[in-house]
C-alpha cells in the first residue's frame, strides 16, 4: 500500500526535523533553513509590499526595494501575469512600473529559450568571448568559495548568504558568477550547478542562462566589474572591514582588468553598457 | 480526446499554486505531488529548498509521495478509479519525458498557465532586446486594444 507523506505537523521545527530525516542527502549538502517561507500566504504578502516607482530606482544596490518574489514565481506559487497586473495596478502610469515588468520579462524570456533548447541550457550556447578555449576552465568549484573562506569581505558574505539563505539580489549573483568565471577560470556549468543546490529560486532556464551571460556564451562580452562597482551599490559594507582591501583584486580599471583577465580577448562588458 | 470526468491532479514544482489550473478546472479532483527520487540524487538539492518547496505544498489540497514520478502518478490514478491525468504545462524536458511515460498507460490533459502576456506572433529569441521590442507594448498594456 503507497505511504503518503505527512501532512501535519506542530510547527516549522517538526516539519524541519521530519525532512532532514526524510531527505538525509539534501541535509548533507547543507542543513540550513531559509527565514523565507514557501506558501501563497507569504507570497501575497511580499506582493501586496511591492513598490515599482523605488524599484526602477534603487535595484541596483543591495538595500533597494526588491521584490524577493523569485521562489514564489520560480515554483508557480504566483504566475509572472499575476505580478505583472500588481505592478500596473500599484502606480498611476504604466512607465512607473515598466522596470519591474521588463525584469518579469527576463524571466519569461529564458523560460521560452528553455523550451527550445531543453537540456541545452547546459551546453555553452556560444563560444568564450575571453580569449580562452573552454578547456581553460575548471571543472570543479574551488572549495575556498564553497565554504566561503577566499578571504575576500564580499565574496565570502555572498557565498555565506547562498548557503544560509537561498537567497542572493541580482547584483550579488552578476559579482559572485563573474569572480568564480572570470577570477578564478571556473567552468559556469560549476558555478551554476552550485547555485541550483541552494537557491529557493533555483531555475534550470534563469540561473543557466544567466550564468552563461556573465561567462560570455550567451552574451556578446565577457561581464565583470570592479572595486568601484561594488562598494557604490553594496553602500561599502564589504570592503570597509575586509581583511584583503589593500590586496582587492577588483581595485583596478576596466582596462587593467581587461588586460589581466581576458588577454587577446573581446572588450568586457562593463556597468556603462546595460546589465541585466 | 474525450473529455475527462474523474481525473487525478498531478501537481509538479513548476506550478504550486492554489490556483492551480487542474485544481480550478476539476475542484476536489484528488491531486498528487511526487518528490522525484532521481532527479534529486542527481540535482542534490539542499534541505532549505526541500522544506520550502513542502510549505508551498501544505497549503494545497494534494497527497504527497514520492518515487518514480509517472509510475507513482498512475499508480494513484489507479487507487482513485480515474479516467484520465490532467496537470499543467511547464517547459521543462524532464516534464515531458515524465508526461510521455503517463500518456502512453492513461489519457492526459495538460492545461496551460496563464501566460505572461498574450502573443501570437512568432518571437525571435536570439537576444532579449528584440524579444522584449515585440512583447513590451503588450506587457505594459500600452498596446492600443488594451487600452480602452
Ligand atoms: C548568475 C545568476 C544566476 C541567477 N539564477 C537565478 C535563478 O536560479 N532563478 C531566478 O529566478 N533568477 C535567477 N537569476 C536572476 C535574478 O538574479 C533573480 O531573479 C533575482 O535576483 C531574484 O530576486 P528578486 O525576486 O528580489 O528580484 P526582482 O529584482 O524583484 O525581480 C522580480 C522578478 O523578476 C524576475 N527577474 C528579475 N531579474 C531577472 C533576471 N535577470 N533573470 C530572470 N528573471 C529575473 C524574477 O522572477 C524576480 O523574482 C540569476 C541571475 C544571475 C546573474
Amino acid at each position: 500500500m503507497p505511504k503518503d507523506m505527512r501532512r501535519d505537523f506542530a510547527d516549522r521545527a517538526e516539519l524541519v526535523a521530519y525532512l532532514a530525516a526524510e531527505f538525509p542527502a539534501a541535509a548533507a549538502e547543507s542543513a540550513a533553513v531559509s527565514a523565507t517561507r514557501g506558501g501563497r500566504r507569504a507570497a501575497e504578502a511580499l506582493l501586496t509590499a511591492i513598490q515599482p516607482a523605488r524599484y526602477a530606482s534603487t535595484r541596483n544596490f543591495l538595500d533597494g526595494a526588491v521584490t524577493r518574489l523569485s521562489a514564489y514565481l520560480r515554483h508557480g506559487v504566483l504566475s509572472l501575469a499575476e505580478v505583472r497586473r500588481a505592478a500596473l495596478r500599484a502606480e498611476t502610469r504604466p512607465a512607473e512600473a515598466a522596470k519591474l515588468i521588463s525584469e518579469l520579462a527576463w524571466r519569461d524570456y529564458w523560460q521560452r529559450v528553455y523550451a527550445v533548447i531543453g537540456d541545452g541550457i547546459w551546453e555553452d550556447r556560444e563560444p568564450y568571448k575571453t580569449g580562452l578555449e573552454a578547456a581553460a576552465y575548471a571543472q570543479e568549484l574551488p572549495a575556498d568559495i564553497a565554504a566561503g573562506t577566499t578571504g575576500l569581505a564580499c565574496i565570502d558574505a555572498f557565498s555565506r548568504e547562498l548557503v544560509d539563505s537561498g537567497y542572493m539580489h541580482n547584483h550579488a549573483r552578476m559579482w559572485l558568477a563573474a569572480y568564480v568565471v572570470h577570477w578564478r577560470r571556473v567552468a559556469w556549468q560549476a558555478g551554476a550547478r552550485w547555485f541550483l543546490t541552494h537557491l529557493l529560486d533555483g531555475d534550470p532556464a534563469s540561473n543557466n542562462l544567466s550564468w552563461q551571460w556573465v561567462a560570455s556564451t550567451f552574451s556578446h562580452k565577457p561581464y565583470v566589474f570592479n572595486r568601484e562597482n561594488l562598494e557604490r551599490y553594496s553602500g561599502g559594507i564589504y570592503c570597509r572591514a575586509c581583511p584583503l582591501r589593500l590586496q582587492c583584486p577588483f581595485d583596478k580599471s576596466y582596462e587593467a582588468l581587461q588586460a589581466e583577465l581576458f588577454p587577446g580577448g573581446a572588450p568586457a562588458a562593463t556597468p556603462p553598457r546595460r546589465r541585466q | 480526446m474525450s473529455e475527462l470526468v474523474r481525473p487525478v491532479v498531478w501537481i509538479h514544482a513548476d506550478c504550486l499554486s492554489p490556483q492551480h489550473p487542474a485544481l480550478l478546472a476539476y475542484p476536489g479532483a484528488p491531486a498528487l505531488f511526487v518528490w522525484d527520487e532521481a532527479l534529486l540524487s542527481s540535482l542534490r538539492i539542499s534541505l532549505k529548498r526541500i522544506v520550502f518547496l513542502y510549505e508551498c505544498l501544505l497549503e494545497l489540497p494534494v497527497s504527497i509521495r514520492r518515487g518514480d514520478v509517472a509510475a507513482e502518478v498512475l499508480a494513484f490514478a489507479s487507487e482513485q478509479q480515474a479516467d484520465g491525468v490532467v496537470t499543467s504545462a511547464s517547459p521543462s524536458p524532464r516534464f515531458a519525458a515524465i508526461s510521455a511515460q503517463i500518456a502512453a498507460q492513461r489519457p492526459l490533459r495538460v492545461l496551460p498557465v496563464e501566460p505572461f502576456v498574450q502573443i501570437e506572433q512568432r518571437l525571435d529569441l536570439a537576444r532579449f532586446a528584440r524579444y522584449w521590442r515585440a512583447v513590451e507594448a503588450r506587457a505594459l498594456n500600452t498596446f492600443p486594444e488594451d487600452t480602452v
